[in-house]
């Protein structure tokens, strides 16, 4: 996977958190993840399809959802992970893949991307590809991964 | 094509006049006009128009707070801004709050109306989709199932509700990318997994990746037909499906999710029950 590509998605969790006034986000690692990650808390799937094919992936813990789900509703508290919360959180995964696919389009790769899933407990994912990188951010003291999962049209 | 029913917001009376005469010669019903956010929330409580054309700068409020201001209250009205600034930043905003068209004053009038054709003719898409495709999902499964395990599975539980659900322990999501942005998911126990896998593939001793990548498949073929179907009764849904995920694991809740329309139903077979659950959004952010 291209830096620049993985720099679309880690610019578009800065660029959109920041607008909801998160102070502290920084980019902690990239990893490179086989096929079957564990990814247990609450994830937001996102599919993508143009230039670029496969999958993005939100992934943070429980209090983390929280945490930013506050964020996004001014500072809101939040005591439990409800209907609410779930809504900003997958109303973010949209958000934050529809900047992401505005970076792309900068370095000449159109796709486009379909509703967000967001799926909460203990589990594994298994990605449509051998491999996958995992963007590791800490979005105000909240762990915040980006798992991409993407090929680049006609690479296998 | 029904007649689309229009309030006009601007805070100058002559601007109101002017968008009102083209929009009553070009066919259209001007149901009400506002020149405050205020005025505007109020007429549409009262007239419930299908479109409204709003003014970029106002007292207390711009273009784009009212159309929040407006989609918190009816998430359906349509919101085309008729400015005199337009630039790419602002139309970038725009976008954002999901405005339907963006006009530069002084308005041309077959533009507008040519733009209000295009709103109405996608709202009466929406609805065709939204006629067709749980049938046409069904059917895709229904196939499937007949050329995967020779018999075609019992169906029931058909429900139109979009609420929380715990996963049987395997999830295949699949997302589904066109006019409209949507979602299918294929839900089913590990033990249903195996055996259907175990079926397909003939083998005793199938390692976990094995059946996961017979579900994907079995979940990519259900999608992949159904989306093939309409789109060829319809090439202007253009839609396409992205690779499956599979998740799975011992204890897995599925949110309710920000789609406009979702159905389900139980795919009863011979191995075990299979859940689908697919639906689209209204929105069409990427046209």
């Amino acid at each position: 996977m291209s830096k620049e590509y993985i720099k679309a998605f880690s610019e578009a969790v800065s660029n959109i958190l920041s607008q909801f006034g998160m102070a502290e986000i920084s980019l902690k690692e990239i990893q490179g993840c086989g096929k079957n990650i564990d990814a247990s808390g609450v994830v937001c799937i996102v599919g993508v399809f143009g230039d670029l094919t496969g999958n993005v992936i939100f992934s943070m813990t429980e209090d983390g959802a929280k945490g930013i789900a506050s964020c996004m509703m001014g500072g809101m508290e939040i005591e439990s992970f409800d209907e609410l919360a779930q809504s900003a959180i997958s109303e973010l995964g949209n958000m934050l893949a529809a900047n992401a696919c505005i970076g792309l389009s900068d370095l000449g790769l159109e796709a486009d991307i379909s509703t967000p899933t967001l799926m909460q407990g203990i589990f594994t994912l298994s990605g449509n590809y051998e491999k996958a990188e995992r963007i590791a951010m800490d979005a105000g003291g909240n762990d915040f991964d980006v798992i991409v999962s993407l090929e680049k049209r006609g690479q296998k | 094509m029904t007649k689309a029913r229009v309030v006009v917001v601007d805070d100058s009376a002559f601007s109101v006049g002017m968008i009102s005469n083209i929009l009553i010669e070009k066919g259209y019903e001007v149901v009400g006009s506002a020149n405050s956010l205020s005025g505007a929330l109020e007429t549409i409580r009262r007239v419930s128009p299908d479109i409204v054309t709003m003014d970029m700068t106002m007292p207390g409020a711009d273009g784009i707070e009212c159309t929040m201001a407006i989609h918190e209250e009816a998430p359906h009205i349509k919101v085309i801004i008729i400015s005199s600034m337009m630039d790419d930043e602002i139309v970038r905003k725009a976008k954002k709050a999901k405005v339907s068209g963006y006009l530069q004053k002084p308005v041309d009038a077959n533009e507008l109306s040519l733009l209000i054709e295009r709103i109405q003719a996608s709202e009466e898409l929406f609805v065709e989709l939204d006629g067709v495709y749980y049938s046409v999902f069904k059917e895709a499964l229904k196939e499937t199932c007949c050329k995967f395990f020779q018999a075609a599975p019992n169906f029931r539980q058909e429900l139109k509700i979009n609420d929380e659900k715990v996963s049987r322990g395997v999830s295949a999501v699949l997302g589904i990318i066109g006019r409209y942005g949507g979602r299918m998911l294929l839900d089913l126990s590990e033990d249903t997994a195996r055996r259907l896998a175990f079926h397909i593939l003939r083998q005793e001793d199938l390692d976990h990746e094995q059946v996961v990548d017979a579900i994907a498949e079995i979940a990519n073929i259900v999608a992949g037909n159904a989306c093939s179907l309409l789109n060829r009764a319809n090439p202007i849904y253009g839609f396409r499906v992205a690779p499956p995920t599979v998740v799975y694991g011992e204890s897995i809740r599925i949110s309710k999710s920000e789609l406009s329309t979702v159905s389900s139903v139980i795919a009863e077979t011979a191995f075990g029950d299979l859940y689908m659950n697919v639906g689209f959004s209204r929105s069409e952010e990427h046209e």
